[in-house]
């Protein structure tokens, strides 16, 4: 038989033990999201659309004129590569706290430096440096985002933040890393 | 590439340019030049002549066509040169040569076959006569030329050289263009008895503006006098200026009016425009023009009407419709603004919509009704309706396409010079007609070689 202190303690345990547990799912949970938000955001810079080549069928045969199949079909490639979308890139040239040289440069490393951080993330690589480089990047695009008054963007932008600082707080409950150092 | 030859027989050369005869004859069918690329090789070797806004569209396009090798780049504008020279080695790996005169560029370069030629319409002519009597094909823009006299002695160096002489009116290797003409208006006559065409340019004002250039990156003065150009303002902006176009009702125009032609199938009869300068006071050229040509047609008579304003971008842009008994097709580059009319009265099209022909747009929503407005004045809205598919290149590309298979033998020219310029000789004469207040009777010596 148990004491009724014993008992106690066992109790605490127990809900301690459920707790840490579902931290752990907490965690993992925030990891993945922004995981998977980071990789996907990156990625979709290198789409583009191809028009479909499909020959339409008149009266039963292919038509000889060359009409195509209207719709276009996305595709992934190198050459797609767009970093800043160029209707907002027009937007930051034309801001005068913009530093215009550096512009090109954050246009060519937005897309790469989204996917390695969200790897980084996701593979739990140096977790905590990755998350915390991940919400500097989000301040970037917050800070470019206030100049030309895109407020949703900036909300939208927080929520993000809002899930990085709560990663980071749960960030010793996190398992599975490759590199638990950073 | 070994020179190819013409399928267009002396007989039949001879046989156009009879006086009075040869406008109207072959408007509907212009494809009857072709060339052998007789030496095995499918490589063609381009000069690209005039790297300005329009050769660059003609660059981006050819960027797409499998086989071709820019040789050489030539333009008077190291700017222009430059970044042409740039572009092709970006493209192909290694830098073409780069001239800034043509007599050198055709003097030096040896192995090419074709000339792509997109420089300001007065040196259209001499620059495509030079390289056919080169020996090479040659692409060039449209309008032919600024004076119709310019034209003809491009079809008349055509002819004699043999080359391949493919003008830029690209809406003729369109696939929505060629498909409307052959499958829905000759193929199933959807527009019943043709009877009237309107088409337009409506450009806005901020689009017409003089273009502006950088003082640093002029032109020395005196290579722009050996070209032709009084200063850096006229080189520029050469299309307002009489002595170096044709202006709007030419510039723009001319893509549409040859529609005109080529649907109709037949040159006009007469032209009665009228024009001015109701913005651009000390543009030499009007910057608003309307005009009427009149027809006969097997079927009847037909009038088509077309402006090009430069003043408003009101009354949607740009396109070309052709008005029938049954129904109307209004037609432009851009697909979304294309659409096919069905009049009320016309019989019913579900048979061409289930074979494929055309497929059904969603009808608009019915406005509500006025007061004052008299129910029984209205007609009852068309049914519209829309083709069943597009094609997905840059709006060149496709003539360019059939420029490059004719020069490998593998197909007709869909615009050769000779149809071109029946097609343009009309439009050659709106400006007269404007300018004298009168119209314009056709005779033999408006529109023929």
């Amino acid at each position: 038989m148990s004491t009724e202190a014993e008992d106690t303690c066992c109790a605490r345990k127990s809900c301690c033990d459920s707790n840490s547990l579902a931290l752990v799912y907490a965690s993992l949970l925030a990891r993945l999201w922004l995981a998977v938000r980071a990789i996907q955001t990156g990625v979709e810079k290198f789409s583009g659309t191809k028009s479909s080549d499909q020959i339409v069928k008149v009266d039963g045969a292919p038509n000889e004129e060359g009409l195509t199949a209207a719709g276009s079909l996305k595709v992934y490639a190198l050459d797609n590569y767009h970093g800043v979308p160029a209707a907002l890139m027009k937007k930051f040239e034309a801001e005068p706290l913009m530093m215009k040289f550096a512009l090109p440069l954050y246009d060519k490393m937005l897309g790469p430096a989204l996917i390695l951080l969200g790897v980084g993330i996701l593979l739990g690589i140096g977790y905590r440096t990755s998350l915390f480089l991940l919400g500097l990047l989000y301040i970037s695009l917050t800070w470019g985002l206030i100049l030309i008054k895109q407020d949703d963007g900036v909300s939208w932008l927080a929520a993000h933040m809002i899930l990085i600082v709560a990663a980071l707080a749960l960030a010793q409950y996190n398992r599975l890393a490759i590199l638990k150092k950073w | 590439m070994n020179p190819p030859s013409s399928n267009l027989s002396r007989r039949d050369f001879l046989s156009k340019s009879v006086a009075g005869a040869g406008a109207g004859l072959v408007l509907g069918a212009p494809n009857l030049l072709c060339a052998a690329n007789a030496d095995g090789s499918d490589k063609i070797h381009v000069a690209l002549v005039g790297m300005g806004k329009q050769g660059r569209v003609l660059f981006e396009a050819m960027s797409n066509i499998p086989g071709l090798h820019f040789q050489a780049v030539c333009d008077i504008w190291d700017y222009n040169l430059k970044g042409g020279v740039a572009k092709v080695r970006a493209l192909q790996g290694h830098t073409p040569k780069g001239y800034m005169d043509i007599d050198e560029m055709l003097a030096t370069e040896k192995g090419l076959d074709a000339v792509v030629v997109a420089t300001p319409d007065f040196w259209h002519s001499p620059h495509t006569v030079k390289c056919l009597e080169a020996g090479l094909h040659v692409y060039c823009e449209k309008m032919m030329s600024n004076t119709i006299d310019g034209a003809r002695a491009m079809v008349k160096a055509m002819e004699k050289s043999g080359k391949l002489c493919q003008i830029g009116h690209q809406r003729r290797s369109n696939p929505r263009y060629r498909y409307t003409l052959n499958k829905l208006i000759k193929g199933n006559k959807i527009c019943g008895q043709l009877t009237n065409a309107n088409a337009q340019w409506n450009r806005s004002l901020g689009a017409s503006q003089d273009i502006g250039f950088n003082k640093k990156l002029a032109i020395d003065p005196s290579i722009l006098t050996k070209y032709g150009f009084k200063d850096m303002h006229q080189f520029m902006n050469w299309r307002t200026y009489r002595d170096l176009s044709g202006g709007p009702i030419s510039d723009l125009g001319a893509h549409q009016i040859d529609i005109f032609n080529w649907f109709i199938g037949t040159a006009p009869k007469s032209v009665f425009a009228s024009g001015g300068n109701s913005y651009f006071k000390k543009r030499e050229h009007f910057d608003n023009v309307m005009c009427v040509f009149d027809y006969d047609t097997p079927d009847g008579e037909v009038r088509a009407f077309y402006q090009v304003l430069t003043t408003t971008s009101y009354g949607g842009g740009f396109y070309e419709a052709f008005m029938g008994t049954q129904a109307t097709v209004k037609i432009s580059e851009i697909s979304a603004t294309s659409a096919i009319y069905r009049e009320d009265s016309a019989p019913a099209w579900d048979n061409l919509v289930d074979r494929g022909f055309l497929v059904r747009k969603p009808a608009p929503p019915k406005p509500a009704a006025t007061e004052g407005a008299v129910a029984s004045y209205e007609s009852a809205a068309p049914e519209i309706f829309d083709l069943p598919g597009g094609f997905g290149k840059p709006a060149h590309q496709p003539h360019l396409e059939n420029f490059f298979d004719a020069v490998r033998g593998k197909g007709h020219l869909n615009c050769d010079a000779r149809h071109a310029f029946e097609s343009e000789a009309p439009i050659f004469w709106v400006n007269p007609s404007a300018l004298s207040k009168q119209p314009i009777q056709f005779k033999t010596e408006h529109l023929s070689v």
